[in-house]
């Protein structure tokens, strides 16, 4: 492999901001190599951001799902258009279903979504996704962890939400945006209305076809039960450009909300600590669930949490013991 | 995470993959409006298990290049058919260059007269296909010479 070289030079040219390092890191990040480097990578550019990212508006992390051929791509590029023209910067991960038995991918998202060659504030990148339909490809937060610490800041991910998928692009999204489509006559299913619940967001899309106020009365009367938390529901039409606008300023507000929750920002940590330091810290006798506790009370900084852990995983060296 | 040297399964027949899939852009340069052959193409490669990122219809040099560079692609596959490809191939892989991406490698496929396929291989063109060209020699072409420039 003899790679230590080349993974230090792209991590270089990546806090140079060369967009080719990032196009590369991206790469290796989707096949789980160089997971460590990158990791620390990313960490180091949060703790130091990147030229010019200094005082930045915050970060957006926006997932679009929906079923194959609800005008997802589409709508993602009137989102870029619209961000654009806001001035905001965005990165795009665009992913559709790899083939179980020959590992190939047809990745046709991007060719719906504008070009714009000249604009280094755009960039786009077609992932394939393992594990069949609905599924998000490993490692995809990281992907984006890379995006927003190279500077984007938003980041969309575009998939083809059925099923477990949803819970999973939860935890990298800061708001999930479900798409439906007025469907010829009948009644929504209800299979589809489980998916509701995942929506942070839904978005009658195509709104320009006959039979979209129909399908948004009956997704109102099925989000909007008494006792469920609220749920916005918005037409929206690609084609006609309407309610794209609406829809920004709604991922806006739901952003700023899920930011602000604790109960999000909790979860993440406690992901983070359960992943990748609980089995080894708790193995040494630390105590991860006590730490977050106090972090959670405030008796505890992000710091104070790390300093243990790190204390306790440095008192494993032998001689310590 | 291993590259191993690539033998050419029988044609259409599955591989599992013990090593990262090949990535190739698919786009059409110019301003006709056909793209049949390219989406048969675009399924065919992906059958044979290429990730095959399809960029569409009326491309310019410098969108296709940038498309390149954002994917990550091993490969780039151009389908010309307006006449002017001595003029946008020579842009794309001067551009491509530019960008610092000669290792992609560059085939070309749609109406391309006899005469001008030396000089597209002179200029860097990995190899012209011409129209109708079965799927499989694509593919075996392809994975014959697929460099490792991402899986390094
Ligand atoms: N009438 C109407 N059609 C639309 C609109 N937006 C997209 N479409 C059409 O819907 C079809 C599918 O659009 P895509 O954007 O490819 O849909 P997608 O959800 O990304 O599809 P997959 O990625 O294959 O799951 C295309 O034919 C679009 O032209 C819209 O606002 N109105
Ligand atoms: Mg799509």
């Amino acid at each position: 492999m003899g790679n230590r070289q080349e993974i230090r030079e792209l991590c270089q040219r990546f806090a140079a901001h060369d967009r080719q390092a990032l196009s590369r890191l991206l790469t290796l990040a989707s096949r789980g190599e160089q997971l460590e480097e990158i990791r620390h990578l990313v960490g180091a550019a949060r703790a130091a951001p990147l030229d010019g990212q200094r005082g930045s508006p915050s970060r957006r992390v926006v997932a679009i799902t929906g079923s194959p051929g609800v005008g997802k791509s589409t709508l993602v590029g009137r989102l870029i258009e619209v961000l654009r023209h806001q001035g905001s910067s965005v990165a795009v991960l665009a992913c559709d279903p790899q083939s179980p038995l020959t590992g190939g991918a047809l990745l046709g998202d991007r060719f719906r979504m504008p070009s714009r060659p000249e604009d280094p504030q755009v960039f786009i990148r077609s992932l394939a996704t393992p594990g069949g339909r609905g599924a998000i490809p490993e490692h995809i937060d990281l992907m984006v962890a890379l995006l927003q610490a190279f500077g984007f800041a938003w980041v969309i991910l575009e998939t083809v939400g059925a099923g477990q998928g949803e819970t999973a692009v939860r935890h990298v999204a800061d708001v999930v945006v479900l798409l439906v489509q007025p469907e010829a006559g009948d009644d929504i299913q209800w299979e589809k209305a489980g998916l509701f619940e995942v929506a942070d967001l839904i978005v009658v899309h195509k709104a320009d076809l006959p039979g979209a106020d129909k399908v948004e009365a009956q997704i109102r009367t099925l989000v909007n039960l008494p006792g469920c938390r609220e749920v916005p529901v918005l037409r929206v039409s690609s084609h006609q450009k309407e309610g794209l606008e609406e829809l920004v300023k709604q991922i806006e507000i739901l952003a700023s909300q899920s930011r602000t929750s604790a109960s999000s920002a909790k979860a993440r940590l406690r992901d983070l600590l359960r992943e990748r330091f609980v089995q080894a810290f708790e193995q040494l006798g630390g105590q991860a669930e006590e730490l977050v506790r106090g972090w959670e009370e405030g008796r505890l900084s992000d710091e104070e949490v790390f300093a243990e852990v790190i204390e306790r995983m440095a008192s494993s060296s032998p001689s310590a013991n | 995470m291993y590259l191993v040297a690539t033998t050419v399964p029988p044609s259409g027949e599955s591989e599992i993959m013990d090593k990262p899939p090949v990535r190739i852009v698919l786009a059409k340069i110019g301003l006709d409006g056909h793209d049949r052959g390219i989406k048969v193409v675009a399924r065919g490669l992906r059958d044979a298990g290429f990730h095959v990122i399809y960029a569409g219809l009326w491309q310019t040099p410098e969108s296709v290049v940038r498309t390149v560079a954002d994917e990550d692609a091993d490969w780039l596959g151009l389908s010309i058919l307006s006449g002017a490809h001595m003029t946008l191939v020579p842009r794309v892989l001067h551009l491509l260059r530019q960008a610092g991406l000669e290792h992609v490698g560059v085939i070309v496929g749609g109406i391309i007269p006899e005469s001008d396929v030396p000089k597209l291989l002179e200029l860097g063109v990995a190899r012209v296909f011409g129209p109708g060209t079965p799927i499989p020699e694509i593919v075996e072409f392809l994975r014959g010479r697929t460099p490792a420039p991402s899986a390094s």
